[in-house]
Parts: C-alpha cells; sequence; structure tokens
C-alpha cells in the first residue's frame, strides 16, 4: 500500500476528512467560481449550509453541457497564472474540454497514480511499456508520468506497428504491460501470427485502462498473455487515471474517496440510491484546487461496495461499470456521443446531413466504429470512385476529430 | 484528539465563524493560517469556552459543550493567549509555579518539580532569570515565559495564538524551534499564526483560514510551496488575483 496513512484510514476519520476538505472545496468554487456561486444562489443556499456529508445532495449537478458552456476557463478557481497545465481533449461536445492544474494538483495527481500502480503490484523493478493511441492522449500521458514518478522503468507509448511493439515487448523484457483491453486482444491476434507465445516475453501484468473490463474479456486476455490483469478508473474531467484502481484482493476497484467524493444517483431523477445500488457515479473533487467539480455527472453505470476488502483498504470500492446512462459510447476508449458523430458527418459530406446508424464493432481484436451511412441524393455518385473517396474522406474526418477508427458501408435510400 | 466539525461563533451581529470542521490528531503541530480577521483566535477561545459557540466540539471523544473554561483546562487544554498576558510583577519562578496550580492538590510536588526542571532546561534564559519580574523580560522571553507556565499545567493540547507576534525573526525562529522540540516530547499542539511561513516551517499540517472558513487544508510542507498559501501569508484577500482572467 503506498499511502496507508490514507488508503486504510478508520471509517469516522475518513468522513471528518471529507467533510473538512469538502466544505472547504465548497468554499473556494462559491467565492472563486461564478457559476458555482450562481448555483449556490439559486437555491438560497450558502456553503456553512452544507454541514454533512449527506447534505451535498441538496447541491445540483455539474453536467458536460456546463462544462461546455463555461468553456473555456469558467470554472478554473484559481488565476490562470497559477496553473501549470492546460489539458484539453476532444470532449463529448462541440467545444474541447479544458481542464487546469496547478502545480499542487499536478503532485496530487502523481501520488494518486503511484496509489494504483502500487496496488497494481508494480514496482521501481519493473519495466513499463505503454500501448496507447493518440486518441487517447491524457492516459499516455499520466500513466507514464505516474510510473515514471514511482521510479519504474518507462518505455513511453511509441507510433509504432504491432509488430514492432511486441518485438519492443519481448526484447526490452517489459514485465508490465499498459494498454486497453481492446488493444491488448488486438495484440494477440498479431501474436499469434508472429508465431509469439507468452513464454517467449517476460510480461508479469497488463493494466488495462480507459474501457471497462467485464470478467470474461478480462479472463481472455489473462489466459492468452499469461498474466495477471488489472485495472484503473477515471475520467478526463476529474483529472483522469487514478480515481479507482483494481487491488491485490481483486475485489472491485478502490475509489480514492479521501480526495473525491462519490455518489450513486438515479440517472433520471437524480435521487441518491441506497447503499450497493447500481446507478449513475456523481463525483465531487476534494483536493483539486484549479478546477473543483461539485456533483459532476460521470455517466457511468456502476454501484459502490462498502463491505471491508482483504487487502486492507477502507477505501470504498467501484464494483464493475456496466455501461452508460447517456448516448455516450466508448470507441477503443475515447468517448463519443453519436450527436458529434452526426456533426462530423455533416461537415464531411459538405454540410448535408446524412442519415446513419452506428455501432462499435471489433476487427482482429481492435475496437473501431462501424456506420452505415444512407446515401442521399445529394452526396450520391455512379463513379464507384467517387464514392471511395468520399468513405475515405469520412474516415479520415473521425480520425481527425475523434483519433477514432471507422468503417464506412453505404447504403441504398430506399424508395 | 480535538475534533470540531461545523463550528459557529459570533460577536454580536458579526459572524466570526461560519461552519469550521478541522481535527487535530495526538502527536500532530497544527497551524491555523490567514490574514488579520479570519477568525483563528476565535476558534482558540471557542475551543477553550471563552466565546459562545454552536456546532460539535470534541476533545479526546468528549463534547466540550457548555463547559466553563476551567473545565476545560482541567482535561488538558492550555491556552498561550496573544500578548502573553503573564504577571508582570511576579517573579518568573511564581508565573512558573502558578502555571502549575490545578496540579498542586492532586499530585505530588516531585512531578511538578521534573516538569519545572525539563522547561528550564528547554527554555535555559528563564533558569538565568528566574528571579527576575516577569514584565521586565525581553519580548522573547516573555513568550518563552507564556509557553513554559502553560506548559506547568502538562496539557494535552497546547493552543498556541499568534507566539510570533511582535518579536525579531531570529527569537520567532528560535520559540518556533522550542515547538518542534516540545512535538518531539509528544505534545500536541495548535498553533495560531500569521506568520504563515514560519508556521509552516514547525507544523505537520495546516488549515489556511479566510473570513471565518477554511479555504484550504494539507500538509504544512504542500502549503508552504502554495501560491494562494503566499497570498494568504500576505494579508491579502484572494478575490483581487482572481479579477481578468
Amino acid at each position: 500500500m503506498r499511502q496507508p496513512e490514507y488508503e486504510a484510514l478508520a471509517s469516522e476519520d475518513l468522513e471528518q476528512l471529507q467533510l473538512e476538505r469538502l466544505q472547504s472545496t465548497l468554499t473556494r468554487a462559491f467565492r472563486q467560481v461564478k457559476f458555482y456561486r450562481r448555483q449556490f444562489e439559486r437555491l438560497g443556499l450558502r456553503p456553512e449550509d452544507v454541514r454533512s456529508l449527506g447534505d451535498l445532495a441538496r447541491l445540483p449537478f455539474t453536467t458536460r453541457a456546463d462544462l461546455s458552456e463555461n468553456y473555456p476557463y469558467g470554472l478554473f478557481a484559481v488565476p490562470l497564472r497559477d496553473i501549470v497545465r492546460i489539458v484539453s481533449s476532444p470532449g463529448t461536445t462541440e467545444k474541447p474540454l479544458v481542464v487546469g492544474y496547478t502545480s499542487q494538483d499536478v503532485k496530487l495527481w502523481l501520488e494518486l497514480l503511484a496509489r494504483l500502480y502500487t496496488a497494481a503490484g508494480v514496482g521501481r523493478e519493473d519495466i513499463v511499456q505503454l500501448i496507447l493511441p493518440p486518441g487517447l492522449a491524457n492516459w499516455r500521458r499520466d500513466l507514464q508520468a505516474g510510473a515514471e514518478y514511482l521510479g519504474a522503468s518507462v518505455i513511453p507509448a511509441a507510433t509504432l506497428n504491432f509488430a514492432k511493439e511486441l518485438m519492443v515487448l519481448r526484447d526490452y523484457k517489459t514485465s508490465v504491460l499498459v494498454t486497453t483491453p481492446s488493444l491488448a486482444l488486438h495484440l494477440l491476434t498479431v501474436m499469434q501470427q508472429m508465431d509469439l507465445v507468452p513464454a517467449d516475453l517476460s510480461l508479469k501484468k497488463a493494466l488495462l485502462v480507459a474501457a471497462p473490463l467485464p470478467p470474461p474479456l478480462r479472463r481472455e486476455i489473462e489466459e492468452g498473455l499469461q498474466v495477471r490483469a488489472c485495472t484503473a478508473y477515471g475520467i478526463t474531467e476529474v483529472m483522469g487515471p487514478g480515481l479507482a484502481y483494481s487491488c491485490e484482493a481483486d475485489g472491485g476497484l478502490h475509489f480514492s474517496a479521501d480526495h473525491f467524493y462519490p455518489e450513486i444517483v438515479d440517472p433520471v431523477s437524480g435521487a441518491p440510491l441506497p447503499e450497493g445500488a447500481e446507478g449513475e457515479l456523481v463525483i465531487t473533487t476534494l483536493s483539486t484546487l484549479a478546477f473543483p467539480l461539485v456533483r459532476f455527472k460521470s455517466g457511468d453505470r456502476t454501484s459502490l461496495l462498502t463491505e471491508p476488502c482483504p487487502c486492507g483498504r477502507t477505501l470504498v470500492r467501484l464494483g464493475e461499470v456496466r455501461g452508460r446512462v447517456d448516448a455516450i459510447f466508448s470507441v477503443g476508449g475515447i468517448k463519443v456521443h453519436p450527436r458529434q458523430i452526426g456533426a462530423l458527418l455533416s461537415q464531411a459530406l459538405g454540410g448535408h446531413a446524412p442519415e446513419f446508424h452506428c455501432q462499435v464493432a471489433t476487427e482482429a481484436g481492435l475496437e473501431i466504429l462501424d456506420i452505415e451511412l444512407t446515401v442521399a441524393e445529394a452526396f450520391f455518385s455512379d463513379e464507384i470512385k467517387a464514392l471511395e473517396g468520399l468513405c475515405r474522406r469520412v474516415r479520415r474526418h473521425l480520425q481527425d476529430h475523434l483519433g477514432i477508427n471507422a468503417r464506412i458501408t453505404l447504403k441504398e435510400l430506399a424508395i | 484528539m480535538l475534533r470540531i466539525r461545523n463550528l459557529f461563533a459570533y460577536y454580536g451581529a458579526v459572524t466570526a465563524l461560519s461552519g469550521v470542521t478541522c481535527r487535530v490528531r495526538e502527536g500532530e503541530v497544527v497551524a491555523l493560517i490567514g490574514a488579520n480577521g479570519a477568525g483563528k483566535t476565535t476558534l482558540l477561545n471557542a475551543v477553550c469556552g471563552l466565546v459562545r459557540w454552536q456546532g460539535e466540539v470534541t476533545f479526546q471523544g468528549r463534547s466540550l459543550a457548555g463547559m466553563a473554561p476551567e473545565a476545560i483546562v482541567g482535561l488538558g487544554v492550555s491556552q498561550v493567549a496573544e500578548g502573553r498576558q503573564l504577571f508582570a510583577p511576579m517573579s518568573v519562578a511564581e508565573n512558573l509555579e502558578l502555571g502549575a496550580y490545578r496540579r498542586y492538590r492532586r499530585e505530588e510536588r516531585g512531578a511538578i518539580e521534573r516538569d519545572r526542571e525539563w522547561l528550564l532546561e528547554l527554555f535555559p534564559k528563564l533558569r538565568e532569570r528566574q528571579e527576575q519580574r516577569a514584565g521586565t523580560l525581553s519580548g522573547g522571553e516573555q513568550q518563552m515565559l507564556a509557553i513554559a507556565r502553560a506548559l506547568m499545567a502538562r496539557p494535552r493540547l497546547l493552543l498556541l495564538d499568534e507566539p510570533s507576534l511582535g518579536l525579531a525573526p531570529l527569537v520567532v525562529e528560535s520559540i518556533l524551534a522550542t515547538l518542534g522540540e516540545l512535538r518531539a516530547q509528544g505534545v500536541t499542539i495548535l498553533l495560531v499564526e500569521q506568520n504563515a511561513r514560519a508556521a509552516l516551517k514547525v507544523a505537520d499540517r495546516a488549515y489556511v483560514m479566510e473570513t471565518g472558513r477554511i479555504m484550504l487544508s494539507g500538509s504544512a510542507r504542500d502549503l508552504l510551496q502554495d501560491r494562494q498559501v503566499t497570498r494568504a501569508y500576505l494579508g491579502r484577500d484572494y478575490k483581487e488575483f482572481t479579477e481578468g482572467r
């Protein structure tokens, strides 16, 4: 355990710590962020009205739309000169998602990442290789920084083809592979083509991130690579990876509840749900300085497990993440909203809003977006070359804007 | 050891504390820092029962609600008030003796004597000046005497209000160094300071207060590097720095 003084804190002490941090976070948000001040004032509340963790439920949620409306700096709680990092990602609205960090925030984040790696059994003596797509730039950066902070030997994500990645994996004697579940499956298929077997590798662990890891998938990867798989949960809005992490005892993901307060609510009514119930995960930051979030709706469907864990950590555990409560879906770990796909298709097609149908598919283990596009007269051509060009254009547009691979099939307009 | 939740305190119509939650664990040195009027001293006075308050204050699991100041001292909480408040016409030795006044009836003299010896070792200046009147000591010496007098009561928790006030930087350093020594000997300390930098150097953790609320908390080492704290230390309102972003 990296920080037993926090990870294994007695529940009464944790509750006091959470309340202290929550109250000061609300005070800072109220005094320094207009958006939150208005939220309080609308309800006739002041920060001091939140006297217990339960009182938090009196405050309204913060949504992705709120983040978008306050783009770019509207939700920052410190002046820009205190910000040392401004992270952007495509987000799931028409505007990029912006998150700021102070140097203290960065430090806290590194410590949380070190917790995650330590719980995964990764140490200084390990060789950690990251194979993550460019679309997961934030995960790449954070997981690299965390492993370096821990003192491991790190092989950062590179733009190699998968055969070369596997050569590196074998020849550099990588002991820990950091990748997505989808890429891990793809690596297995490439290994087969290359006649590589797990015994040729020095791999001991796989940290699978950026997408849920249901038990069958996990078993498949563990057996295929002959490793122990561990996982972590994070969302870019709330700093990124390291929000929650699996442990030695493997009983769900321990939520860093000393720095982030989790709630499970009914996705429709917003009412807090009883312990153990499945619903939407809502997160309030307790320690972050630059970008405090009050009751941020993650959109992830999960539950909280409060029974003690054999690993000794007392931090509440996140159950399996079972999909989303909204329309957002993930392609190889990259979050996408169907509205975004529609908007991008229309841009690529010169302003025509096409009818389309999309779903996530796998190609040799790799997750791609399968788009069935109904051809309209406006952009129809009887030349195959032109239609091929159209598909290529759409594919490149999606790759440029979202970093996802797409497969386009054209469908005739039914008359 | 000391646990405070949603503490409110008022001076007439003025709200001095509006819902403060904090704690001090056994063996810790915790600093409360912030500008003048932030509510730091009021918090200490509330713990000592010197101002009326609402909320929850427990010391070693026992609620301090409605307790008289002397009963709170009896539980092992001693305060060194701002401005020292020594008995000026009395000698250093007499001041020390008065610090132990609650112990004479219950404890053997030997224990009190041992404590006096320990304190004179800790503050050798006081040994030299034992017969001198407290009022004639230098500011730094008076502060030392005030701390030593509070420690004569063998408190479990020592509350210090602005020990650096009006003292030269070198003297401040030596007094604060003594606090490190006391911590090593197991004394738990809650320290109120406007001199944030000095306080953070000796404290384990700190809370930053602004107009009756806690704005920040964390390990003293982290807060020492925090730019917001540098501002609180300068005593300026945080808000003016967030304009024009």
